[in-house]
């Protein structure tokens, strides 16, 4: 059994979208390195309620890195140092007693901060609308065996399909671009062949919803897919362009 | 009152078919005057939300995260059954559904079970034509594995990530009906209550959880899809905000609430490892493959696993069921890993652990072999436990990831309350007492793509709804109702957090109306739920305002309805004096130690009617009739 | 259905155009660098005929110049544009920032783009002042080489790099240029979508030794040429 440590945190704090947030510091004794931090951050919140404080609000759910829903900048690095995870499956045997953490929410124009570490994220949704699914309407679908698939496509179409939309992407980005998490769904419905029937239009919506929402430009700094909790690839991002490149020809 | 499961006359494998050319038609130019409210967006929601987009309702969906592409179906990992046969093993609707039933214990109702299988193989088609990337063999056809101890290969998967991929393909479906404006979607709201106007389902009251605002909205049925209740443990497999408020409140209202004692608990799972533990994680069944479950054999043996010699060792699977060993069913394995806990062998810092040891099947077969097998469950035990599974022997425990129990239903989906539709994991009906491996899925799809359509359309064509808006008294008295509510929580300024309350709630659950119950267990439960509610309504600290985005608040309202529905779970567990499927009663078992169902006393659905306020419920009783398939004991020995 | 200038001035879009401009600078540059290394000849002809051989077909070179012209213009307004979204993207930055490391490319290269870039555009103005509208023949600047009176360009390169503050301005330009193009290699291939898994890795090294190759060539130059006269 490892020693319990202490850790100083200094977490975003705001109170609503249009107040000014500031880091606030506080000091947590006792923790179990076989805690989460996100459980950490429970035991936190739990002390400051029994203290009359406001708890820290931050969002999180299936809190085993498949939902998508936590996501917070842990010393600078979106989910934390730890490669391949989601920020509720970093565990605080990654720190060393005494370290000091910083957490702040994801930030871009338009993941707008709803209080403390909580975010918006609808974005997302919205460019989905725009063409991140095959229209087919129930009960019109043929027989599943119909079009046989080769498994390196449907291995690579999945590779893109494992996004969980948690927007760390955009978040890890100097330039906080969305092309990742856009990138990722075109590759998979352009490497799928019930996809490619509205290749074009789906390409050209959702990047046209994309830059709408006002996410920044991709400069190929590549910080996304170090930080993404499914390690997606930038192969995604050239597959799109690509994919943009030939929606251009008639 | 006799429940009535409206099941269509006729032999079994036309029932559905027969019903679907007998129902009444909503015409295409009505549909869109047809405002359906749908709450919960995972599987059996989005599909539903979808599905009835496409028709031309005009549909409002509600989800309490902050996307509807975030419910919980998405951690679904293992696959989708479906009886398409493509492995030419003999699979077929019928055999899907004798599966069913009998994995069920005999606690379902036959003729939704066959519908459920013969809609299995359109869920595969349609969910491949959205794009869901399905694994495949290397000739192109889709591929299967087999799962959880049927005796076909059936079961479609997407990686680890089945229910996440098709959860994607039914949240895709239904942006695609936003984008035309068929469907509303409303995240981030909570239902806290459900409106009847002349005895139907009207309408819903939400609250919203970023401004804390209640906001009212009409329509001419609800569907709740809003999933189950395992948090009432406080630990479970379920994400943290799983909840069962939406469908409590219906009950409330008046829709019966079935077979909540019906609860299975999941034995692969990494243990707790602190009063600290928010949740926890199910590692997939299959590595009892090739794993050896054990214990020490001396009480209180607190030496290291490696260092404790292969004589000292209990591989009580193997000693107890040789014929199955380590691969007895989940129920099964579950209890046995309870049974040695509470003897005092249980491993780990906090006893309630077993071992799952892989070092024999590393010396058959070479790490390199385990390591492509089972690589990854091997590295996200080790990113959670910070153990090396390849050097020490895994610790596990069985833990609460799904409820067969859940609101009452008839063929067509419909609660006790008029208008009120129940899909997936929230209502009780296909799985019994106990549900089969990647059935879930299965039955939320079917439900929500293929079931409701049809039902609901027959239902507003033969229901003479009148025009209703929010400014009826009814949605007054309900946002009243849950105005007071939320004050209430707010303005008790106790000493006890919600979490810690939760905690103890969830140690009662577990403990007496867990894996194993008995009468003296369940009646202590009774009392000391009641004592926790007292604590609760007296001592609990919700900080902060109702107006704002308040957690807390989110949190303590979902746990009031979890204390009394676990009062009811008990009170169910002690009014079934049987055991069947994840309901086992320890006066109930037979000489070998398994369940001993009562066929004659308890063939019947446990659905219980709300009668106010501190008043027990009243038990109603569907029986169970079994035409097609043959009640009969399990046996793993 | 978006219109056609929507469909290219989208972020996609503006990056292959910036892709597409940057590949033809980069191999301008590439032409140039083997141009100036004639002044390592150990004669001033061979340089000045190069000049006067490339000035003779002015059709032509108007023609590259206009390109280029235009190439750069839309370089700097897509660069400038992509600094500007960036932020707007993000008004509230971090407190505390950081890089998650491999397989991440976020290097101090490709986060100053920008500001090499200004530096280069700069310097390319300053270049052709004093280069191309540099003093010619009528103020004394000939050659006679073979009976034939061409620009002595030769002679005011080494005039130029004679000065030290010109040398080290010019060094470090140049240096700044190496850190542009060492991003910009494997980017414009990755902007246009020419990726692939296996090619990635390898284009990114390319990048890296190419830019250390042209900016050690530009480099050299103006250093031997202080310390030695050049050729004369």
């Amino acid at each position: 059994m490892s020693k319990n440590i202490t850790v100083y945190l200094k977490i975003w704090r705001q109170e609503g979208p249009d107040s000014r947030g500031k880091l606030v510091p506080y000091t947590v004794d006792n923790v179990d390195p076989d805690m989460s931090l996100l459980e950490m951050l429970d035991v936190l919140n739990e002390d400051l309620t029994k203290k009359g404080e406001l708890p820290i609000e931050f969002d999180s759910d299936c809190r085993e890195g498949i939902c998508g829903t936590c996501g917070l900048v842990i010393s600078g690095i979106p989910h934390g140092k730890k490669k391949g995870i989601a920020t509720c499956q970093l565990h605080m045997r990654n720190f060393k007693d005494g370290d000091v953490i910083t957490i702040e929410p994801f930030r871009a124009k338009p993941f707008p901060v709803v209080k403390d570490l909580v975010i918006d994220r609808s974005a997302f949704d919205r460019i989905i609308a725009k063409g991140g699914y095959i229209s087919v309407n129930t009960g019109s679908a043929p027989e599943a065996n119909l079009i046989p698939i080769p498994k390196e496509t449907a291995e690579l179409a999945m590779d893109a399909a494992a996004c969980i939309g948690c927007g760390a992407c955009v978040a890890a980005c100097p330039n906080a671009a969305a092309y990742l998490f856009v990138g990722a769904k075109i590759s998979q419905y352009c490497l799928l062949p019930q996809g490619h029937p509205e290749r074009k239009i789906r390409v050209r919506a959702m990047v046209g919803q994309m830059d709408a929402e006002g996410f920044g430009d991709c400069s190929n700094h590549a910080e996304c897919q170090a930080v993404c909790p499914k390690e997606i690839s930038i192969v995604n991002i050239a597959r799109m362009r690509r994919e943009y490149l030939k929606s251009l020809w008639p | 009152m006799t429940l009535d499961g409206k099941v269509p006359g006729g032999p079994i494998e036309q029932k559905w078919d027969s019903y679907k050319g007998h129902i009444n038609l909503v015409s295409p130019a009505n549909k869109r005057k047809h405002t359906i409210i749908i709450v919960g967006t995972g599987l059996a929601g989005a599909s539903a939300a979808a599905t009835l987009g496409e028709l031309g309702y005009n549909v409002k969906s509600y989800c309490i995260q902050d996307s509807p592409r975030r419910a919980h179906s998405i951690a679904a990992q293992g696959g989708i059954n479906a009886s398409k046969d493509y492995q030419n093993d003999g699979d077929s609707d019928w055999r899907l559904f004798y599966d069913t039933v009998k994995g069920g214990d005999f606690r379902s109702r036959e003729g939704n079970v066959y519908r459920l299988a013969q809609l299995s193989g359109n869920i595969i088609d349609q969910c491949v034509a959205q794009g869901v990337p399905f694994a495949r063999e290397y000739g192109g056809g889709l591929a299967n594995r087999s799962f959880g101890g049927v005796l076909v290969s059936r079961t479609f998967y997407a990686r680890g990530q089945t229910g996440q991929q098709l959860l994607l393909g039914a949240y895709g479906a239904l942006m695609r009906q936003l984008n035309l404006g068929r469907v509303k979607i409303f995240p981030r709201r909570e239902m806290l209550d459900l409106v009847i106007i002349d005895g139907r389902a009207r309408g819903i009251v939400v609250r919203n959880l970023i401004t804390g605002e209640i906001e009212k909205y009409e329509g001419d049925a609800v569907l709740l899809a809003t999933g189950g209740y395992s948090p009432v443990y406080y630990l479970s497999t379920n994400a943290v905000n799983s909840n069962a408020s939406a469908a409590w409140r219906c009950h409330k209202r008046g829709a019966y609430f079935a077979n909540p004692s019906f609860t299975q608990i999941h034995p692969t799972c990494i243990p707790q490892s602190g009063e600290h533990q928010s949740k926890l994680v199910l590692m997939s069944e299959s590595l009892r493959n090739d794993g050896r479950i054990w214990v020490p054999k001396e009480v209180g043996d607190k030496r290291a696993a490696n260092d404790i010699p292969e004589n000292e060792r209990d591989y009580y699977l193997e000693r107890m069921y040789p014929a199955y060993g380590n691969l007895v069913p989940r129920d099964i394995a579950s209890r046995a890993a309870k049974r040695v806990c509470d003897e005092g062998r249980g491993v780990g810092a906090t006893g309630r652990a077993v071992y799952l040891d892989f070092a024999d099947a590393i010396k058959r077969l070479g790490e390199q072999v385990i390591r492509e097998k089972y690589g990854n469950l091997f590295d996200m035990y080790e990113n959670i436990t910070g153990e090396n599974p390849y050097r020490v022997p895994m610790r596990i425990y069985p833990a609460p990831h799904y409820t067969m129990g859940g609101l009452w239903v008839d063929y067509n989906l419909m609660s006790t309350i008029p208008g009120l539709f129940v899909l997936g994991e929230a209502n009780f009906s296909d799985h019994g007492a106990n549900r089969l491996g990647a059935s879930a899925l299965m039955q939320g799809l079917a439900d929500g793509y293929f079931v409701i359509p049809f039902t609901l359309g027959h239902y507003i064509a033969g229901a003479k709804l009148s025009a209703v808006n929010t400014d009826n008294d009814a949605f007054k008295e309900a946002v009243d109702n849950v105005q007071k509510g939320t004050q209430k929580l707010l303005s008790i300024k106790g000493s006890k957090t919600v979490r810690e309350i939760h905690r103890k709630l969830g140690n009662i659950m577990i403990q007496y109306v867990g894996m194993s119950r008995s009468e003296e267990g369940l009646k202590k439960a009774i009392e000391e739920i009641k004592r926790i509610k007292e604590e609760f309504w007296t001592d609990v600290n919700v900080p902060g305002s109702a107006d704002t985005l308040n957690k807390s608040l989110e949190m303590a309202g979902r746990l009031a309805d979890f204390l009394e529905l676990g009062e009811l779970m008990a009170r169910d567990a002690l009014n079934r004096n049987e055991s069947a499927g994840g309901h086992f009663r320890e006066e109930y078992q037979t000489p070998e130690g398994e369940a001993l169902r009562d066929d004659k006393n308890y063939s019947y659905v446990a659905a219980w009617e709300y009668k106010g306020k501190e008043k027990p419920q009243e038990l109603h009783k569907e029986e169970l009739e079994f035409e097609y398939v043959k009640e009969s004991q399990r046996s793993y020995k | 259905m978006q219109s056609w200038a929507t469909v290219i001035w989208s972020s996609v879009g503006r990056k292959i155009l910036s892709a597409i401009t940057g590949v033809i600078l980069y191999l301008f540059i590439m032409v140039h660098l083997l141009g100036n290394l004639q002044l390592f000849e150990s004669s001033p002809d061979p340089f000045n005929l190069y000049a006067n051989f490339l000035e003779k077909f002015e059709g032509i070179i108007t023609i590259i110049e206009i390109g280029l012209l235009i190439s750069i213009l839309f370089h700097i307004v897509v660069g400038t544009t992509v600094y500007i979204n960036k932020l707007k993207a993000r008004p509230e930055g971090y407190i505390k920032t950081g890089s998650a490391g491999p397989p991440s490319r976020k290097t101090i290269s490709s986060t100053t783009m920008i500001y090499t870039g200004i530096v280069i555009a700069v310097f390319i103005i300053i270049h052709i002042i004093t280069f191309k509208y540099g003093p010619g023949i009528d103020e004394g600047y000939v050659s006679n080489i073979n009976g034939t009176q061409v620009r002595d360009l030769y002679r005011l390169v080494v005039e130029t790099f004679s000065k030290p503050g010109y040398v080290i301005w010019y060094v470090a330009a140049m240096i700044f240029l190496g850190f542009h193009l060492r991003h910009a290699f494997w980017s414009a291939f990755q902007s246009m979508g020419w990726t692939n898994p296996k090619f990635l890795p390898i284009l990114y090294v390319a990048g890296v030794i190419l830019a250390i190759l042209m900016a050690m060539g530009f480099i050299i130059i103006p250093i031997w040429i202080y310390f030695t006269g050049g050729a004369v």
